[in-house]
């Protein structure tokens, strides 16, 4: 226990903590903007799996991370795409539609992994993105290696948060696109497109959470493995509620999660003789308790979830 | 005065139904002009066409003599055509600012300039006595402010034509004054108003001109100095209408309902009672006016037995009512018309059928075993029985309620609780939205209950309809009771004076 007390142990465990938050931060956001939309997707898990693969592959092809994750970013788009015309156009139920992402996508992602390396029975190593130390702010002792020694990729989603509320705060088109999610018909007579706002928020969900599963491929581990991504779809998604649906408490949210997550692996290190499976219910439980005690006043977007006719009597 | 909008042979069709049929109508620069017609006669279509929300199917519109086509909302805004709907379209949990600019393109900023913005809105806002608070958000803000809003929101936008649907339903008539205060100040700007209502009186002061539709047709315009309240009701209604007049009783019969110095969250003045006493006999109308919003849905829910009181006794045809179930208040024979009737009053997906017998599921004429398993023959034959009776005009007993008109749904709720004979009747808001036809089969209903020994607690914010129905009149004012009037030769100015407040 003494090694709790260690400034190297908790230094370790913070900056465990913002990464293992990254990849949750991204979806979290993602479904921030699709629910602001009035989308509740709960197809993250899936969308990020396919993410996760095709980041991988691509990067591992072209031997270039950057593009990998851009190759995520547009997979996720591609997969949700499925998701936003089923929703919008045909106004069916958001919550089945997720679901069948989250079945269907996982299943094509190991689909194209088995095809693409059918000859090999080791684990392929792919490329990972390499650390970007910000000049001078780096060396600063503990903060330095903290917050400044990360891969750019971290800074994006950290970044992302401000942008993302002001976004939604300070501009017009911020405005237009939360008054979609609130009182779509409102928004229509006030001459706003509806149907094209709902799509870039598929489209802004679908990049986000491509990346978000990308980031677990290219980022974190360099290899694909079935069952990657973990539940970390819905962990964000409690996330978004926990945040209140806004970027700063989203936020706040990841980093308890990514918190947990980073915990519970330092545990299994220091208490080998615990079941590892106990530990890793962690971030679950905690999902669990959080959302029992923050879920229960319901607030978010008024016309969350629901489909919009345009032309109904 | 130039002629600003005119629409010809405007038709619009849903599958089979002609929702407008040919119609024509002409506004011009500067003037109020009505639209008058029942519920379901097409004026929101013919509107919603109007603001591009809808397509017409075929038809012209012209705007300043040039032909236009409204394939958007955004090219109604465009076009300077504004629309203040019945129901708000304001986004609640926004501030009264960011609903004015919601989807402006008045200036090609990113950001939101608030204090350019609020020093447009407040000049706006001087010019025509449109009186609200930026910052506050929607919720808490009165009805009439809300409006301001949307009319508010529809100037910022540049509107010169502004269609105003049934701006009055939820005013008071203070509030509703000042409405017209400012209506006129906009045709003053030789900005153009279309006001769509049903209330006589409204149409009859405010109008240039009135046009009338009925069945989704056009009837005829007039102008308002070559008409009168009969006449545009019988054009409207298609027939001769008898205009009502109720015969009143001094009733002497047992009381049924008693309430002794009730009060329910007394803190509260818009939403609680505070020492209410009051007693409704057999026979006998007791009409509750008031402002909406001062305790009337309270009142409606204890009576009902769906709220317990915190303090004070209920009695229930002279026993105590200990137990506060609207289940036992049924088998009490109470029945209940409530105030919002797709939220409380019907249940929308379910069939016509289904809702006529919700309260009698256990009944051994419509199950077996307490509602264990339905007897659908039964319950088939009688709802038949009830849609005839009660002249339900839907396509099938099998269409789900939600898609009938408000009127045919005020029949259903109707049909329900007056089959099985009650001994007290709760009417809430009754008529509220509903045409004149429908409006008097209420009445006609209400009243034949009454002479039949039913005791009816009749709440309402439409002061004409208390007055019209009442045997007595009680009025409330923030959860109190402000006085009790005769029914018959009512003291109008006494209980107008009641309802603000002021008064003995």
């Amino acid at each position: 226990m003494d090694a709790f007390f260690n400034i190297n142990f908790l230094t370790e465990l913070l900056l465990s903590t913002i990464r293992m938050a990254t990849p949750i931060l991204f979806v979290a956001l993602a479904e921030t903007y699709s629910e602001r939309a009035g989308l509740v997707n709960i197809g993250l898990d899936g969308i990020m799996s396919f993410g996760a693969l095709i980041g991988f592959l691509i990067g591992y092809k072209t031997g270039s991370p950057t593009v990998g994750i851009l190759a995520g970013a547009l997979s996720g788009i591609a997969i949700n795409m499925v998701y936003a015309f089923c929703t919008i156009h045909l106004c069916a139920p958001q919550i089945v539609y997720g679901m069948a992402i989250n079945i269907f996508a996982p299943a094509l992602a190991s689909f194209i992994y088995r095809l693409s390396f059918s000859d090999t029975s080791t684990l392929i190593q792919g490329v990972s993105m390499k650390a970007l130390p910000i000049p001078v702010l780096s060396s600063i002792p503990v903060l330095g290696p903290l917050f400044f020694n990360h891969i750019p990729l971290v800074y994006f989603a950290y970044l992302l948060v401000p942008a993302t509320a002001v976004f939604f705060n300070r501009t017009k088109a911020g405005l237009n696109f939360k008054a979609v999610g609130e009182f779509p018909k409102a928004a229509e007579t006030l001459g706003i497109n509806v149907i094209f706002q709902k799509y870039l928020a598929c489209i802004i969900c679908g990049a986000l959470a491509g990346v978000g599963g990308a980031y677990l491929t290219i980022c974190y581990t360099s290899t694909y493995s079935e069952g990657i991504v973990a539940g970390r779809g819905f962990i964000a998604l409690s996330a978004v509620i926990f945040g209140r649906w806004m970027p700063s408490g989203v936020l706040l949210a990841c980093l308890l999660f990514g918190f947990c997550d980073a915990l519970q692996i330092r545990l299994q290190l220091l208490s080998p003789s615990t079941p590892y499976q106990l530990l890793q219910m962690i971030p679950y439980l905690c999902t669990l308790f959080v959302l029992a005690f923050f879920g229960i006043r319901k607030s978010g977007p008024k016309a969350n979830g629901q489909p919009y006719y345009r032309e109904e009597r | 005065m130039k002629e600003l909008l005119r629409m010809e042979q405007i038709t619009k069709q849903f599958g089979n139904v002609y929702a407008n049929r040919n119609i024509n109508l002409s506004v011009k620069e500067g003037e109020v002009h009505t639209l008058l017609g029942e519920n379901g006669a097409g004026k929101s279509t013919l509107m919603n066409i109007l603001i591009g929300l809808y397509q017409p199917t075929a038809g012209t519109i012209y705007l300043h003599g040039e032909k236009v086509k409204i394939d958007s909302p955004k090219a109604a805004v465009k076009m300077g055509v504004g629309m203040v709907h019945q129901h708000f379209m304001l986004v609640e949990a926004m501030t009264v600012l960011e609903n004015i600019i919601l989807g402006s393109r008045k200036d090609s900023s990113v950001f939101i300039k608030k204090d350019q913005v609020r020093k447009e809105i407040l000049a706006l806002s001087e010019k025509y006595g449109l009186d609200v608070e930026l910052d506050k958000q929607i919720t808490e803000i009165s009805v009439g402010a809300q409006q301001r809003v949307e009319i508010l929101k529809a100037l910022y936008r540049g509107a010169e034509l502004l269609i105003l649907d049934e701006p009055t339903a939820a005013l008071t008539d203070i509030e509703a004054e000042g409405l017209f205060a400012i209506i006129r100040k906009l045709t003053g700007e030789q900005k153009s108003v279309i006001f769509i209502s049903h209330k006589m009186r409204e149409v009859l002061s405010i109008s240039d001109r009135i046009t009338i539709l009925r069945a989704g047709e056009t009837v005829t315009t007039l102008n308002k100095e070559d008409t009168d309240g009969t006449q545009l009701a019988n054009l409207m209604i298609g027939r001769e209408m008898v205009p009502s007049n109720y015969k009143k009783v001094t009733a002497t019969g047992d009381e049924v309902l008693s309430f002794q110095n009730i009060s329910y969250q007394k803190q509260h003045k818009h939403s609680g009672l505070n020492e209410v006493s009051l007693t409704v006999r057999k026979g006998e109308i007791l009409g509750i006016a008031g402002v909406d919003g001062n305790g009337q849905s309270q009142l409606a829910q204890l009576a009902a037995g769906i709220i317990a009181p915190e303090e004070g006794t209920v009695l229930l045809k002279t026993s105590r009512v200990s137990r506060f179930a609207p289940n036992g208040f049924i088998l009490s024979h109470v029945s209940h018309v409530p105030e919002d009737r797709n939220k409380m009053g019907l249940i929308g997906n379910m069939t016509v059928r289904e809702n006529l017998i919700l309260k009698a599921t256990e009944e051994a004429r419509f199950s077996y075993g307490h509602g264990a398993l339905l007897k659908n023959k039964a319950i088939t034959k009688f709802a038949l029985e009830m849609q005839s009776k009660n002249d339900i005009r839907c396509a099938s007993i099998e269409q789900e309620v939600r898609n009938l008109s408000g009127g045919n749904q005020q029949k259903v709720i109707l049909a329900r609780e007056m089959e099985n004979d009650p001994e007290l009747l709760i009417a809430v808001h009754p008529t509220r939205g509903l045409d004149i036809g429908a409006a008097r089969y209420v009445h006609d209903t209400m009243v034949a209950a009454r002479d039949q020994g039913c005791a009816i607690l009749l709440i309402s914010a439409d002061f004409d309809e208390i007055l019209n129905l009442s045997d007595r009149i009680l009025v409330m004012f923030e959860g109190q009771v402000m006085g009790t009037y005769s029914g018959i030769n009512p003291p109008i100015e006494q209980i107008s004076l009641a309802m603000a407040g002021k008064g003995n």
